[in-house]
C-alpha cells in the first residue's frame, strides 16, 4: 500500500559564501492519512527546511534539493513541473508558519486571504470564497466571523492570527497539513488552544499533520510518530511511544532531560545539552553529535552511525543504540499526559 | 479623519506666518541690494514727485511691520499685490503661468511613474540580471547629473545635433514655438524628462529596494504555499506592500514639480511659475516673488496633506483620527 507521503533520502543544500550548508541530509520518513508526525530538534537542525523541501518552497538558487524523493500518493513531487507543484500547494498540502504576525499580508483583508486559495484551487467566485472563509473562521473558533473576515490582520491578536492561518491552510481540505512551529510565537495559554484546535480538526477532517517543533512536550499528546533531527540528519525515528519511553539516542535523552518535569525533583535545575549545535558547513566527523555527547567514545568521531532499526518501528543513528547496557543510561520516561500542551 | 484634516489645515497657519516673515526680512532695506523704486521705474531719471508717488502707492515709506500687516491683510482678502515691473496683479500673472507649470508637472510625473516604477520592478524581480545592473548604474548617474546641465545636453543633442533627424522638433525654445508645426506634447518631451530625471532615478531605486524587501517577507512565503503563481505573488502580494512608500515619494514630488521647476523651466524657457519667480528675483520684483512663494507653499502643503491621507487608503494599518481598535 502506498503511503500518503513517503520521503526517501531527502537532501537539501544551501550555497553560501562560506561553503555548502547541508541543511537536510538524507532524511526519510512516511506519513499516513489521519496520522501526526512530529519533527523535533533544536533551531537549525533542518526541520523547517525539510518541510519547505516537501513543498518545494526552498528559495532557489541559494537552496536546492539535490537528492531524494518526496512521494505524494506515489508521485514524486521533486519531479513535478511548476504547474503540478502549484496545484499541490495549498490544495493537497498546506502549511502554517511559525510567526502569525508576519505570515499574513498586512494589506489584504483576512477573509480575502483565506479565500484566495479557494478561488485558485476550487474555482470559487470572490463572493463564494468569502462565504467559505467566514465558515472556516467560525470553525477555527473566531467569534463574529462575518465581521472579522472583513478585518485586516493587524486588527487580530496573535492567537487569532494563527487561527486565521489554520483556517487558510484548511480552506481546500488538504491531505497534509504542515505546521512549522505553529505555537512558538504565542504565549502559553494560547499555545494549548491552538494545539487543541489542530487535534480537533484532525479528528474531524482526517488530515495528516507534520508538526515541527523544538519542544518535545508540545508533541507528547499529539504525535503518532516522532522524528528527531540533529544537524540536518535524522538521529531517531519511531512511534511516539517508542521514542518517548524507550529513547535510544543520547541527543533524544538530552532533549527529554531538558524538559521541565513535575514528577521528579521539582526543584532540581533542568539539564541542558551542553555546547552549541554544529555549523552545518563544517559538520563534525563521524557522528555529528559526538562533541556534545556525554557518552562519546573515540570511535564516534571516526564512524558515521547509520540509522539502524533498534526495534519494531524504531530507528536510531547511534553506534551504541542496540547495546542494552548503554541504553540503561536513558532518562526516566515522560509520564503519559505530562508535558503535552502545558 | 475630519478632525485630522482640520488639525492639518490649522497647522498651515504658523507655516504661512513663518514664510511671509522670512520673505519680509529679505526685502528689508540693506538685506539684498536694489532700490525698489529703481526697479519699478528702470534707469530713467524721475522727478521727486513721481518718486514720492511710487513710494506712497507701494507703502514703501512705512516701517516694515506696517508693510507686513498691510500685506497680510491684503493677502487674506485674496490680493497678492501688483507687480512692480508690469503693473499687473500678481494673481493674474500666476493664473496665466500656472497651467504651463501644471502641464509640465503632469508630464514629469507620468515619466516618473512609468519609467521609475517599471525599472524598479524589473530590477527587483530580476535581481543581479543585466537589466538590474543597467538600472542601478543609470540611476546612480542620473541622480548625480545636475538638472540644468542635463537639459542643456538634451538641447544640444536632440535640438542641434539631431536637428535634421527630428525635423527640428526640439530646436527652438518652447516660448518661441507658436507655429503649429508640431503637436503641443512634442515640446513637453525634453523638459518633462529633464524635470523628472532625478526623481525617476529615486523612484526606481525606492521601488527596487521596497520590492526586494517585500519579496523577502513571511507573507510572500505564505502566498507561495497557497499555490499562487510567481506572477500573482509578485504583483498582488508584494507590489501592493512595496508601492506604499513609492506613492508617497511620487506624491510629494508632484508637489515639488507643481511649485515650478525653476531650473528646468529656465533652461527650456518654459513660461511657467518657476521661471517667473526666477526672473522676478533678478528684477527684485518683490510682489511676484512673495506671491509666488506663498502660492507654492500653499500648494505643497495641500498636496502633502493629500499624500498623507492617501496612506490610509493604501495601508490599512494607518487610520487617522483613531479608527480601528
Amino acid at each position: 500500500m502506498t503511503s500518503l507521503l513517503e520521503v526517501n533520502g531527502l537532501t537539501t543544500h544551501f550555497t553560501t559564501r562560506d561553503g555548502i550548508v547541508k541543511a537536510v541530509d538524507g532524511v526519510s520518513f512516511r506519513l499516513d492519512s489521519g496520522k501526526t508526525l512530529a519533527v523535533v530538534g533544536e533551531s537549525g537542525s533542518g526541520k523547517s527546511v525539510t518541510a519547505l523541501s516537501i513543498m518545494r518552497l526552498v528559495q532557489e538558487p541559494q537552496g536546492k534539493t539535490v537528492a531524494g524523493e518526496v512521494l505524494f500518493k506515489g508521485t514524486d513531487v521533486l519531479k513535478m513541473n511548476e504547474r503540478e507543484v502549484r496545484d499541490l500547494r495549498g490544495d493537497r498540502v498546506a502549511m502554517i508558519f511559525q510567526d502569525p504576525m508576519t505570515s499574513l499580508n498586512p494589506v489584504f483583508k483576512v477573509g480575502r486571504q483565506i479565500g484566495e486559495s479557494l478561488m485558485l484551487h476550487k474555482g470559487m467566485s470572490r463572493k463564494q470564497s468569502f462565504e467559505r472563509a467566514v465558515e472556516l473562521l467560525d470553525m477555527v473558533g473566531i467569534p463574529h466571523p462575518r465581521e472579522r473576515a472583513g478585518d485586516y490582520p493587524h486588527q487580530f491578536s496573535g492567537g487569532m492570527r494563527q487561527r486565521a492561518m489554520i483556517a487558510m491552510a484548511l480552506a481546500c481540505d488538504p491531505d497534509i497539513l504542515i505546521a512549522d512551529e505553529p505555537t512558538t510565537a504565542l504565549d502559553v495559554t494560547i499555545q494549548a488552544q491552538i494545539l487543541e484546535l489542530m487535534m480537533e480538526i484532525q479528528e474531524r477532517t482526517g488530515t495528516a499533520i507534520i508538526m515541527i517543533t523544538h519542544d518535545l512536550g508540545v508533541v507528547a499528546d499529539m504525535a503518532d510518530d516522532v522524528m528527531v533531527m540533529y544537524a540536518g540528519k535524522q538521529v531517531e525515528y519511531g512511534s511516539a511511544d517508542e521514542v518517548f519511553y524507550r529513547p535510544r539516542h543520547p541527543y533524544t535523552w538530552g532533549l527529554l532531560d531538558s524538559l521541565p518535569r513535575h514528577d521528579i525533583d521539582e526543584k532540581g535545575a533542568l539539564q541542558p545539552i551542553t555546547g552549541q549545535p554544529p555549523s552545518l558547513i563544517d559538520v563534525p566527523s563521524g557522528c555529528s553529535f559526538h562533541p556534545r555527547c556525554r557518552y562519546a567514545q573515540p570511535v564516534c568521531s571516526a564512524e558515521v552511525p547509520p540509522l539502524a532499526e533498534v526495534s519494531d518501528r524504531h530507528c536510531a543513528a547511534c553506534l551504541f543504540a542496540a547495546d542494552p547496557e548503554f541504553v540503561r543510561g536513558a532518562p526516566l520516561p515522560v509520564a503519559a499526559g505530562e508535558g503535552g500542551a502545558r | 479623519m475630519l478632525k485630522y484634516i482640520v488639525r492639518r489645515v490649522l497647522q498651515m497657519i504658523p507655516v504661512f506666518i513663518g514664510v511671509t516673515i522670512i520673505l519680509f526680512i529679505l526685502r528689508a532695506p540693506g538685506v539684498l541690494p536694489g532700490d525698489p523704486v529703481r526697479m519699478i521705474t528702470g534707469e530713467r531719471a524721475i522727478s521727486e514727485q513721481l518718486r514720492a508717488q511710487i513710494i506712497e502707492k507701494h507703502a514703501l515709506d512705512q516701517p516694515l511691520h506696517r508693510q507686513y500687516a498691510l500685506y497680510v491683510s491684503n493677502l487674506l482678502r485674496g490680493d497678492l499685490g501688483e507687480s512692480y515691473q508690469r503693473g499687473r496683479p500678481v494673481l493674474d500673472i500666476f493664473a496665466e503661468k500656472f497651467p504651463n507649470t501644471l502641464r509640465l508637472a503632469l508630464a514629469g510625473i507620468l515619466v516618473e511613474i512609468v519609467l521609475g516604477v517599471t525599472a524598479g520592478i524589473i530590477s527587483a524581480v530580476r535581481q543581479y540580471s543585466f537589466s538590474d545592473v543597467l538600472v542601478t548604474l543609470s540611476t546612480s548617474v542620473l541622480v548625480s547629473v545636475p538638472v540644468f546641465w542635463l537639459g542643456m545636453l538634451f538641447q544640444i543633442f536632440f535640438g542641434i545635433k539631431l536637428k535634421e533627424w527630428t525635423g527640428g522638433a526640439f530646436y527652438l525654445p518652447i516660448s518661441q514655438m507658436s507655429s503649429a508645426d508640431f503637436p503641443d506634447w512634442v515640446h513637453l518631451i525634453l523638459p518633462a524628462i529633464t524635470l523628472a530625471s532625478v526623481s525617476t532615478a529615486y523612484v526606481a531605486r525606492i521601488m527596487r529596494s521596497q520590492m526586494l524587501e517585500a519579496m523577502g517577507q513571511d507573507y510572500i512565503r505564505t502566498a507561495e504555499a497557497k499555490g499562487l503563481t510567481r506572477r500573482a505573488v509578485t504583483f498582488r502580494h508584494a507590489l501592493k506592500n512595496a508601492l506604499i512608500p513609492v506613492v508617497t515619494f511620487i506624491g510629494i514630488d508632484f508637489g515639488v514639480m507643481m511649485s515650478g521647476a525653476i531650473l528646468t523651466e529656465t533652461v527650456f524657457s518654459w513660461p511657467g511659475v518657476g521661471r517667473e519667480i526666477f526672473l522676478a528675483v533678478g528684477q527684485r520684483d518683490w510682489p511676484i516673488v512673495m506671491g509666488g512663494v506663498i502660492i507654492i507653499v500653499f500648494l505643497v502643503m495641500i498636496i502633502n496633506l493629500i499624500v498623507d491621507l492617501s496612506y490610509a487608503v493604501l495601508d490599512p494599518r494607518i487610520r487617522y483620527g483613531g479608527g480601528a481598535e
